[in-house]
């Protein structure tokens, strides 16, 4: 790579977009430009993200889990649950994000273990973790378990669980000097997932296995543990933007998130990974994520409904697969048309 | 006939009668026909969708959109019959918007070239947005009576219905099997480039599957509107998965060119069944999905240590017929067991 190559990545284009297209609905609407207001919005979508970082790793090994939606629901209502039995908050936060943690080492157990397609897989165990979700309330209720409200547990599944301590909202709702603590959040698990994607021995594992699942297994990645471990650390990452999610809407429930899988795909595929794997960017997710995130709140803002919004986020999915496909078709064409002019030039110097 | 006892149809279905005779020891309610007719009945929509969608996984593809397209399509059944116009040129018009919606697939998967999983889920959203842009949010109601005339007449007590859906089922069981062309599906499926060297237009054999699929997603959408009569805005909301768990459980493989109508259809009605099977064990319906979800993971992975074993079963014999052959014939007899496969 060049010294100006960089310019040329496909996470600088992110970039640029994300600035033309702040400028753009800046131009549009000047009050959107408010720096403390901008930043603050990110809370409504950052949720996203951070499950995007995590599907990212995933998504590396040419794997897929749609599960993670399901799982933030999950972590919400456990945590939720833990803490009307009385567990302290902290215990409460351990205990959903070590059952994330688990559930997605379960996924990958199975991925690594069968040859069943990842997406039949995490599809079968959307249902599952969300039907827990669901579930679990009237579990309680049906185990003699007393809550504490009128209705029993069961009521807690359409009301959520309210009056959370403080300590916990404040990760939703405070902040680190300008900086809304659930982007700084996810800014932490960004720089993690980065450097564990790029600069770690597990991190080219990942991109091994996606390129040729078999080459890596002969030249002796442990692809076994490696898939568990991915798998894993996605259920944790989806674990975590329930809890974040829970604690800025200050109330736990079990159908938080269930929104956010066309948003999360499209951020990683945005991002620059390929679905076949072997090839995807941490930073290229995040910024994705903010791009189609601060795209949703300024459209919001120009009082075009949120009807609207999923036609464009679909549309620029599409759009963006579909541009880089002709892009690289382009390339190939460039790259066969510069092999022939040398192979010409090759020929004709032999004949002289 | 061996063949069909051993397939994987077969096997859904035992496990589908096991479980209501199950039920049915706790609760004799579930053996009334009326029960029965009822689960069929409700069953219709996933059924459709999940034809639709068999087409798709065949070809090695799958589709995400199939519910939204069903909603959009309920959508302009709804207008059109609100408007007055009459009842089959409005079906005519939904069967006409899921074709169209199946196209935008077919066309960025099979002349763009999109990953499908990555195109349908943008049409997903684009489909569901248009759904809700179309109306305005809100739910289409006042639609005239005699749309519902078709699911509350019955004829030997079974709703018309699920007599049309059945003989649909039927008729196009009939093509797959009698029509050559229809192979083209599996083979596609099977190897694209080995279909493709055989003289198969894959082209179209792929564009024709999402076009399909769009099409019983608009039969979905007049079988939902007939039996509810009227249009929510949840119409279609997250069957797509549904419909992909009803295939995948009834045998259709996502590595394409295995699975027959019927997959569908049993997928389907296994999946329903569960949810009514919970009403009559008195379980909350916050399981539902707990239940369907874990059904479809331990058929799925039950499935694949049968044929892991079968697999290593033939491994075996191969090798012990390798070590105790002689030794002039081993070669032969490698060569032999290689064509037995």
């Amino acid at each position: 790579m060049t010294r100006f190559g960089w310019l040329k990545s496909w996470e600088f284009m992110l970039l640029v977009a994300l600035v033309v297209e702040l400028a753009v609905l800046g131009m549009i609407n000047p009050a959107f430009l408010n720096v403390q207001n901008l930043l603050f919005s990110t809370s409504d979508f950052v949720h996203v993200i951070i499950a995007a970082v995590g599907l990212t790793l995933i998504i590396m090994t040419g794997g897929i889990d749609i599960s993670g939606v399901s799982l933030m629901g999950l972590a919400s209502i456990i945590l939720g649950l833990s803490f009307v039995a009385g567990a302290p908050i902290w215990l409460a936060v351990a205990v959903a994000l070590g059952v994330g943690l688990l559930a997605g080492a379960f996924n990958g157990t199975v991925v690594a273990n069968t040859d069943v397609n990842p997406l039949v897989i995490t599809l079968a165990l959307l249902f599952f973790y969300s039907g827990l979700a669901t579930g679990l309330p009237t579990l309680l209720d049906m185990l003699g378990f007393k809550a504490y409200n009128a209705g029993g547990f069961e009521a807690y599944q359409y009301e959520g669980i309210n009056g959370l301590p403080k300590s916990f909202t404040w990760f939703g709702t405070g902040r680190l000097g300008w900086v809304p603590m659930p982007l700084v959040v996810t800014i932490v698990l960004t720089l993690i997932a980065g450097w564990l994607l790029k600069h770690t021995r597990f991190g080219r594992f990942l991109q091994l296995i996606g390129v040729n699942p078999e080459a890596a297994r002969y030249t002796g990645v442990p692809v076994k543990r490696t898939l568990i471990t991915v798998y894993a650390i996605n259920g944790f990452a989806a674990a975590v933007a329930g809890l974040v999610l829970t604690a800025y809407f200050t109330s736990a429930r079990s159908d938080l998130g269930s929104e956010a899988l066309l948003n999360i795909i499209t951020a990683v595929v945005l991002g620059g990974s390929s679905i076949y794997g072997g090839e995807g960017s941490v930073l290229g997710t995040f910024l994705a994520g903010l791009v189609l995130g601060f795209l949703r709140q300024g459209l919001l803002s120009l009082g075009i409904t949120s009807d609207v919004v999923p036609v464009i986020v679909g549309g620029l999915l599409i759009g963006t697969v579909a541009a880089r496909i002709g892009m690289s078709a382009l390339q190939r064409k460039r790259a066969n048309r510069a092999a022939y002019e040398t192979e010409r030039g090759a020929m004709a110097a032999i004949g002289e | 006939m061996s063949r069909i006892l051993k397939s994987r149809e077969f096997l859904v279905l035992l496990l589908l009668v096991v479980m209501i005779l199950a039920v049915s020891n706790v609760n004799s309610a579930v053996l009334r026909p009326m029960t029965l007719i009822n689960i069929v009945n409700s069953s219709l929509f996933l059924m459709l969708i999940a034809m639709g969608q068999m087409f798709v996984i065949l070809t090695r593809g799958i589709d995400v959109s199939v519910g939204a397209i069903a909603g959009l399509s309920a959508v302009i059944f709804g207008f059109a019959l609100n408007a007055g116009i009459p009842l089959p040129v409005a079906m005519l018009a939904a069967l006409l918007t899921g074709m169209a919606g199946g196209m935008v697939n077919a066309i960025g998967v099979v002349f763009v070239g999109i990953p499908p999983i990555i195109m349908t889920l943008g049409t997903l959203g684009v489909f569901r947005g248009l759904m809700r842009v179309l109306t305005g949010g809100s739910w289409i109601e006042s639609i005239p009576h005699n749309i519902k005339s078709l699911s509350v007449t019955r004829i030997f007590n079974i709703p018309m219905m699920v007599w049309g859906v059945s003989a649909l089922v039927i008729i196009v069981a009939i093509l797959m099997w009698k029509i050559r062309w229809t192979r083209n599906f599996y083979a596609v499926g099977d190897n694209l480039d080995g279909a493709y060297l055989l003289g198969i237009n894959t082209r179209k054999t792929r564009f024709v599957a999402y076009v399909l699929a769009g099409l019983f997603s608009g039969m979905a959408a007049i079988v939902f509107v007939g039996q509810i009569g009227f249009v929510p805005m949840q119409t279609g909301d997250g069957q797509e998965l549904k419909a992909i768990a009803a295939v995948v459980l009834g045998g259709v493989s996502l590595m394409g060119g295995t699975g027959t109508v019927w997959s569908a259809v049993i997928g389907a009605l296994f999946l329903t069944t569960v949810d009514s099977m919970m009403i009559f064990l008195r379980i909350p319906g916050s399981w539902n999905d707990a239940v369907a979800g874990a059904v479809l993971l331990i058929v799925v992975v039950l499935d694949y240590l049968i044929r892991r074993m079968a697999r290593n079963r033939l491994l075996a014999a191969r090798s012990s017929e390798m070590l105790h052959g002689e030794d002039g014939t081993k070669a032969q007899t490698l060569e032999q067991t290689e064509q037995r496969q």
